[in-house]
């Protein structure tokens, strides 16, 4: 029971980074922009978030930074797919690859590698954080897990109830017919590339301010190409991504416990684990036919006008 | 709305910029563009080194006059460009017929394991060693494709996302064995013990050409007379085009693909051979980093094309090689490579954008 609970405990900070990111690949994607990228964005994201830690200590100002750090590298993307029409897999990949070179070196020139920091503070409700079980579980947690349900819940809204998210989906279902109808097909997609990497970038932070602690070089470890997998999961609807994700975070919390299970699995078979899942599940998804995918119809096509002379 | 009055309405800006479309640029202007792009990338890149405290003249030293001048920094060059010639070709085989291999990384992992299991338990005669490990080596480069293909081609799974997965299991696969029952016995290292004199690429013995750089080369020949005189070659570019009316008019779509996306597996597996049994002389925990991705960034750049293949592979390793002096005089860190390839990337294909469109400005 007491490892249940202390499992369960560390679920949402496992779960947050899978999250967040997953949240803004799906507003990303929605506008018709195939974001391969994710895992850059965590990675700048991390990087400046440790960076911030390091040399100002303020988890705020760190939070901020690091969605900043994904928004400025997602122009650079945005610029690649959207004006000059260039490959959104290879730009996508591209992007990875630039934002690891990026970080590492920026990392290595300041000194900031392997140097730990202080990290969040658990929010404190009073009695409801007593309540045992639940307590420890729902009610003992930092800021930024109890953010993330709300940015998910922004994010409904945005997208089912106001003008803006129309637009972002009309121009990833029927770029043509949005572009017809006086939307800028550019400029939503842009805002959605743009939104989605900040809290792609915001999940990066967490990973280095919330969880870990510390800066180290290629530290996302694949969670960007989780959080895709999780995407296609969830068929581009926020709250089974949000589910996917817990899901994705009790697999992640449960590495470092498994050999005080009493399981004597080799380390590197454990930690193979959430890629293991992850294959498994998108196999899950595949075998149910009935369903429909739920990809954007656009989704990787770069919109380009009839142009006249 | 007709075009007068379109015409009308931009009447009161003095002109505007209007994009359209050519299928065929002339080859000499493409050429000269995608030579742009690139001078631009390496300008772009030499601005970051020098931003990072590299000093114009080291630059030009270690990236040019070492290079040129220095038989041993060539061999180095020539060396390192075998396995990425490779893996370039492993990733335009499979771009051929729209497959995306992200997981080169991964089989050229699984390639180097089947190499050294070979090497570990001396199988077969001593003289036939190293073709036995070339041959193991691109058998375990398949095996690891064959689930991503699988997948796909039964359950329409994504492959961009499944290979990438299966490079993270490949390595904590690779991890356990250096960590756990390949760990050198005598040094007890991370890594495998090392390879015997008949387990290692040496020279080909003609003008110091190493025998992996032979090999890239005969796999050069063989996958450009694919591509551009077999019957094979000539339904992948159809399948590349269309797939969907490739189907139509009979072509088995799914063999083609399948038979190309193993042999982009088993490339990618002789290439982890390359670089452990021809660079390393024993497999060690990050022989293969950055090989996956250069392989499809060499790919992209040489638009599948297998001399071009040749030309952005050599370009790639003159820059590895010259990172890790960088790294060793300079302190700078190798991940300026990745950094470096990535605007490359980017300027190229800035300038391709200029090549599939016209910029008109209209009055």
């Amino acid at each position: 029971m007491e490892f249940l609970i202390n499992w369960l405990s560390n679920v949402p900070q496992s779960a947050v980074p899978f999250a967040l990111a997953a949240l803004g690949l799906i507003v990303c994607e929605r506008s018709g922009v195939l974001n391969l990228g994710a895992e850059g964005y965590l990675l700048v994201g991390a990087n400046a978030g440790a960076g911030a830690m390091l040399t100002t200590g303020s988890p705020m100002f760190a939070f901020v930074l690091a969605a900043l750090a994904g928004g400025a590298l997602s122009l650079l993307f945005a610029l690649l797919v959207i004006n000059l029409r260039m490959n959104q897999v290879i730009s996508g990949l591209t992007i990875v690859f630039f934002a690891q070179g990026l970080t590492s070196l920026i990392a290595a020139r300041n000194g900031w590698t392997s140097r730990s920091f202080s990290g969040l503070d658990q929010l404190d409700f009073g009695l409801l954080t007593d309540i045992p079980v639940l307590g420890p579980i729902l009610f003992n947690q930092d800021a930024i897990v109890y953010l993330t349900v709300a940015l998910f819940a922004g994010a409904v809204f945005v997208f089912k109830r106001t003008e803006i998210g129309l637009q972002i989906r009309a121009v990833g279902e029927n770029p043509a017919a949005a572009d017809s109808t006086g939307v800028s097909v550019s400029l939503y997609r842009y805002l959605a590339v743009v939104s989605g990497a900040m809290l792609i970038g915001l999940a990066g932070g967490y990973l280095s301010v919330g969880v870990s602690k510390i800066w180290v070089d290629d530290m996302a470890g694949g969670r960007g190409w989780i959080a895709i997998a999780l995407m296609i999961f969830a068929r581009w609807q926020f709250w089974p991504a949000l589910a996917g994700a817990v899901l994705f975070g009790c697999i992640e919390a449960l590495i470092p416990r498994v050999a005080a299970v009493g399981l004597q699995v080799p380390q590197y078979f454990v930690l193979m684990l959430p890629y293991v899942a992850t294959l498994c599940a998108m196999v899950w998804v595949s075998l149910d036919r009935t369903r429909h995918s739920g990809v954007p119809a656009a989704l990787g096509e770069p919109y380009v006008r009839e142009e006249r002379r | 709305m007709p075009d007068s009055a379109v015409a009308r309405s931009h009447r009161s800006l003095l002109s505007r910029i209007n994009l359209e479309i050519r299928e065929h640029a002339p080859v000499p202007q493409q050429v000269a563009l995608l030579a742009a792009g690139l001078l631009l990338g390496l300008l772009v890149s030499a601005l970051i080194l020098v931003s990072v405290g590299v000093s114009v003249s080291a630059l030009l030293n270690e990236f040019v006059i070492s290079i040129v001048t220095s038989s041993r920094s060539m061999g180095n060059v020539l060396d390192r460009a075998a396995p990425l010639v490779i893996v370039g070709l492993s990733a335009a085989i499979a771009f051929k017929t729209r497959f995306w291999n992200i997981g080169i990384e991964g089989q050229v992992i699984f390639g180097a394991i089947g190499a050294t299991l070979v090497a570990n338990a001396d199988i077969g005669p001593p003289e036939l060693r190293l073709f036995t490990m070339g041959a193991a080596a691109m058998l375990a480069g398949m095996i690891w494709i064959a689930l991503p293909l699988y997948l796909r081609l039964r359950l329409r799974i994504n492959e961009i996302i499944s290979t990438l997965l299966m490079n993270y299991i490949a390595l904590n696969f690779l991890l356990h064995l250096l960590y756990g029952p390949w760990k050198d016995p005598v040094t007890a290292f991370p890594n495998s013990k090392i390879y015997e004199h008949v387990e290692r690429l040496g020279s080909t013995g003609w003008l110091n050409i190493s025998t992996s750089v032979a090999i890239a080369m005969v796999f050069v020949v063989i996958v450009a007379w694919i591509f551009a005189a077999s019957r094979f070659g000539f339904l992948m570019k159809f399948v590349y085009a269309n797939p969907a009316m490739a189907r139509a008019i009979g072509v088995n779509v799914a063999v083609l693909t399948i038979l190309a996306v193993l042999a982009s597996g088993a490339l990618s597996g002789l290439a982890g051979f390359a670089i452990s049994a021809g660079i390393d002389n024993r497999m060690t925990q990050s022989f293969f980093v950055g090989y996956g991705f250069s392989g499809i960034l060499i790919g992209f750049l040489a638009r599948n094309n297998p001399i071009a293949v040749v030309f952005f592979a050599f370009l790639i390793s003159a820059l590895m090689v010259a990172g890790q002096s960088l790294q060793i005089f300079y302190q700078i860190p190798f991940s300026i490579v990745q950094l470096i390839q990535a605007t490359i990337v980017i300027c190229v294909a800035a300038s391709e954008f200029l090549i599939r469109h016209r910029i008109r400005f209209v009055r």
